[in-house]
């Protein structure tokens, strides 16, 4: 981090500041806001990923047949970027094999099957009765034991992002509470009945990642959310943003910008200026390993989607398969057409009812021809600027699409297309249904692959230098073998 | 597409669509064209429901002979507007030929030669306009207003007929009553009046005190005018389409109006309310500067693009010799807009800022 920026972050007031772009969509929160957070039933099965966010997979240490019991650790991070898992609930191994899980790829991957007995026995947990009595080597080492990540997004390990916070020594940590997104309410109904243990995760972050200050940032429209956190900030340094609710005001570049009016630079992330952002949900997670002993075992996922007779959020055991949630809120077979991962912009298809929620799974929400009509044919770009207008990233959407188009691979880098965030903000607004994101999503992965031919034939091309240079060498060598023979043999 | 990514996100869409917006633009034109008619007759209507249907076919047409989906391209209502926007600029009650040539041109070759819809780098109303500007001088410059017993009278039952008879001459061809009844009067919009008389004569007759519902020509224009830009403003209200291009239009025209206009000299020049109210300058500066697929599309961009055809306007009026000057000015503006686009990029979130000679020159910051 440079001083430079250093510097001015510690003079900025944080404060609402202008977020670029954005759109309104209608947020259909309400439904699933009416009851309180459930603990969802145990299921008969629980499916529970080696890989469970964007990493590596974590190593089982069970075998099938093993018993287990609550809160035991089943499969181990032997890896970086890898996850610990524990078994949600007592019961026995019945398989560890290939199953569908939700993701962006929509792929399939191994598996720790587990069939409850009910009994819900727990091995003795660890309560720390005062955690700033430990070190932050220590308290890191908790986090990662926990197997705890980003709960709001692509999950990336907490333990690893505040390691990389600690060596930048981060100034500012970012609470984001901003649940942007439709249909999302997971963080809302975690706030209002559970702020104070939140902050109280948020004050463990502070502590850990040596940030001067520690700012939650929400949107103004949450009012209970709001008031639930501001009792619980009454005694506590942290302090309460409040953001104008707009779609995407809660992806991670439009929170820093949203607070402090600084802007991530490309390519980089937030703690390259000196700001940690981490999710509520995360929070909350770390205040349950850290103060109550608890590993990573179930999270806050709304239920909701006009083919479910009571949508809610549930406090869900991870590995919980979809069907199961979805029948515990009673459905309406003949409505539902599928279901979607995540909210209704970013979200992704489900393939597969069975797949089970994964520790990154917020949403879930069931479709019906309703609420989310088949799209439109694609048109032609009538380069209207609508999609410029709200894009975020201030990308011209318009115009990459055009190059995305030609496959003008120039063009699209230096109109940004790394820089966009892929938010769907342009697609949503495009009034020719054209699916913008799809295109770059697209033009990202052929760059990707052109990159790696290119890699692969700057490889071979030297391979064959190297042999040309060989072969030549020889002969040269031949050649001089043989004069200096010559020139024995004639004196 | 592959598969696999033709199920991404966004799973939600807005609910704005092009035919919505094209329907919109056609919304916003009738106070305009409900003036227009009350003022100048049945010529206008008459026009735009040939230009109309000239331009489905025109459509199915190219559509069919580019085995494009046919149906599905009619439905984005783009040749509609098009229509209109090519109705309402050439003079009321014009031959239906001259309709005909005007929108095969727009729609055949503006349109579809280049690639169709969102291809076109320019309006093809205003090329419509300009093939037949070029091609029939005279016909493009003359109006036809109906009289009847030497009065004005637009828009009742002879205005009609006179009307009717104005576009499709052809019709009582045979009649020996063609040739008293098609007397309506042919006159030229008062910003003609003034480059060719020197004389002011939206001033004169405001001066006159002209009650606005004499339905003086020159006042129809003004009415005229202001319908349009209270169906732009509407547009805007709607964000349909955004402030910079008409603001950046209309300020242009008018600071420099403003500052050639001496009111002692001789008044060729013309006020600058006559260039704002007395001529095109509305229905121009917000429908067809604004038409989106030629126009500039980023914010920056788009205020360049309405100073140069603010400025085009103006100088083409004033020191040009065409008279009313919009469609070539559009046109010109549309040939600018890729560069403007191209330099006028906004700062990337995360990127520092370049400045545009850095940008044109291509050097690194
Ligand atoms: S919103 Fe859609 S139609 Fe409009 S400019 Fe963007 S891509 Fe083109
Ligand atoms: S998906 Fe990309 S281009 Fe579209 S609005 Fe979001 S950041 Fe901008």
């Amino acid at each position: 981090m440079s001083t430079d920026s250093a510097f001015k972050l510690n003079d900025i007031k944080l404060r609402p500041h202008r977020i670029f772009g954005g759109i309104k969509p209608p947020a259909f929160k309400s439904s699933s806001m009416r009851s309180r957070i459930m603990p969802s039933p145990i299921p008969e099965r629980l499916i529970l990923s080696l890989r469970q966010h964007q990493g590596s997979a974590a190593l089982p240490l069970v075998n099938v047949g093993d018993m287990v019991l609550k809160y035991q650790l089943i499969a181990a991070a032997d890896q970086e970027s890898a996850l610990n898992l524990h078994a949600p609930t007592s019961g026995k191994i019945v398989a560890i094999e290939s199953a569908l899980i939700p993701s962006q790829l929509q792929q399939s991957e191994m598996c720790i099957h587990l069939q409850p007995d009910n009994k819900d026995n727990a091995i003795a947990l660890n309560e720390i009765s005062d955690y700033r009595a430990k070190t932050n080597a220590d308290l890191v080492a908790l986090v990662k034991q926990a197997g705890i990540c980003g709960l709001g997004g692509a999950g990336y390990p907490t333990a690893n992002k505040l390691k990389a916070s600690i060596d930048i020594e981060a100034e500012l940590l970012i609470i984001n509470a901003a649940e942007c997104e439709p249909y999302i309410t997971a963080d809302e109904a975690l706030l209002r009945e559970f702020a104070k243990e939140v902050v109280s995760g948020a004050e463990i972050l502070q502590k850990i990642c040596l940030a001067s200050r520690c700012i939650i940032a929400i949107e103004k429209n949450k009012k209970e959310a709001v008031s639930a956190l501001a009792a619980a900030l009454n005694n506590s340094s942290i302090s309460l943003v409040q953001l104008p609710a707009k779609y995407p005001a809660g992806g991670e570049k439009q929170i820093v910008q949203g607070v402090t009016g600084l802007e991530v630079p490309s390519g980089g992330y937030p703690p390259d200026i000196g700001v940690l952002v981490q999710n509520v949900g995360t929070a909350y997670a770390v205040h349950q390993a850290i103060v109550e002993g608890k590993p990573c075992i179930s999270r806050i996922t709304t239920l909701t989607g006009a083919p479910l007779q009571t949508p809610k959020n549930f406090s869900v055991l991870i590995g919980t398969p979809v069907s199961f949630l979805f029948e515990v809120c009673g459905i309406e077979e003949e409505q539902l057409t599928g279901a979607i991962v995540g909210g209704s912009i970013m979200g992704v298809e489900l393939a597969d009812l069975q797949a089970p929620v994964v520790k990154t799974t917020n949403c879930l929400i069931a479709k019906s021809t309703q609420e989310f009509p088949e799209a439109g044919k694609e048109q032609a770009c009538i380069r209207c600027g609508f999609c410029a207008d709200v894009c975020p990233a201030k990308l011209l959407p318009q115009q990459l699409y055009a190059y995305a188009r030609s496959c003008n691979r120039d063009e699209l880098e230096s109109h940004g297309l790394f820089d966009c965030i892929e938010c769907g903000a342009c697609a949503y607004v495009c009034p020719s249904n054209i699916p913008l994101v799809q295109y770059y999503r697209a033009s990202k992965q052929s760059f990707a692959k052109q990159l790696k031919q290119e890699e692969k034939s700057l490889y071979w091309q030297s391979r064959f230098q190297t042999h040309q240079y060989r072969l030549k060498k020889n002969q040269e060598d031949k050649l001089s073998q043989r004069k200096t023979k010559k020139n024995q043999a004639e004196v | 597409m592959t598969e696999a990514l033709a199920k991404s996100s966004p799973m939600q869409l807005g609910k704005l669509k092009t035919q919505h917006i094209m329907l919109l633009v056609i919304a916003a034109l009738l106070p305009g064209i409900s003036v227009a008619t009350w003022f100048f007759g049945w010529g206008l209507i008459i026009n735009i429901g040939l230009a109309c249907c000239f331009a489905i076919s025109c459509e199915a047409l190219a559509l069919y002979v580019q085995k494009k989906p046919i149906k599905a391209a009619l439905n984005d209502n783009s040749a509609i507007v098009t229509a209109f926007l090519f109705a309402i600029t050439i003079p009321p009650g014009s031959t239906w030929w001259l309709v005909l040539f005007g929108i095969a041109f727009a729609i055949l070759i503006a349109k579809h030669a280049y690639g169709g819809l969102g291809q076109n780098p320019f309006n093809p109303a205003m090329c419509g306009y300009l093939f037949l500007l070029l091609t029939f001088p005279l016909q493009m410059t003359s109006w036809h207003i109906p009289i009847e017993q030497g009065t004005l009278s637009p828009i009742g039952w002879e205005g009609f007929k006179q009307s009717i008879l104005a576009v499709f001459p052809f019709l009582f061809a045979s009649a020996e009553s063609m040739v008293t009844t098609i007397d309506g009067m042919t006159m030229a919009t008062p910003l003609i009046v003034s480059k060719m008389a020197g004389t002011n004569a939206l001033l004169e007759a405001n001066e006159a005190g002209l009650a606005l519902f004499l339905r003086s020509s020159e006042t129809g224009w003004e009415l005229m005018n202001i319908a349009y830009m209270l169906g732009g403003l509407s547009l805007l209200a709607f964000g349909i389409i955004r402030w910079h291009i008409p603001l950046s239009i209309i300020v242009t025209v008018a600071v420099v109006s403003t500052l050639f206009y001496s009111p002692n000299s001789s008044a060729v020049f013309g006020t600058p309310y006559l260039h704002l109210f007395g001529s095109a300058t509305m229905v121009g500066a917000f429908f067809i500067a604004t038409d989106p697929v030629s126009a500039a599309t980023t914010t920056k961009g788009r205020i360049f693009y309405g100073i140069i055809i603010g400025l085009s306007i103006y100088g083409i009026r004033v020191w040009g010799s065409y008279l009313d000057s919009i469609a070539i000015a559009v046109l010109f503006g549309n040939f600018c807009a890729p560069i403007f686009d191209y330099y006028c990029r906004p700062r990337v979130y995360g990127h520092t800022k370049r400045s545009l000679f850095a940008r044109v020159t291509g050097s690194k910051p």
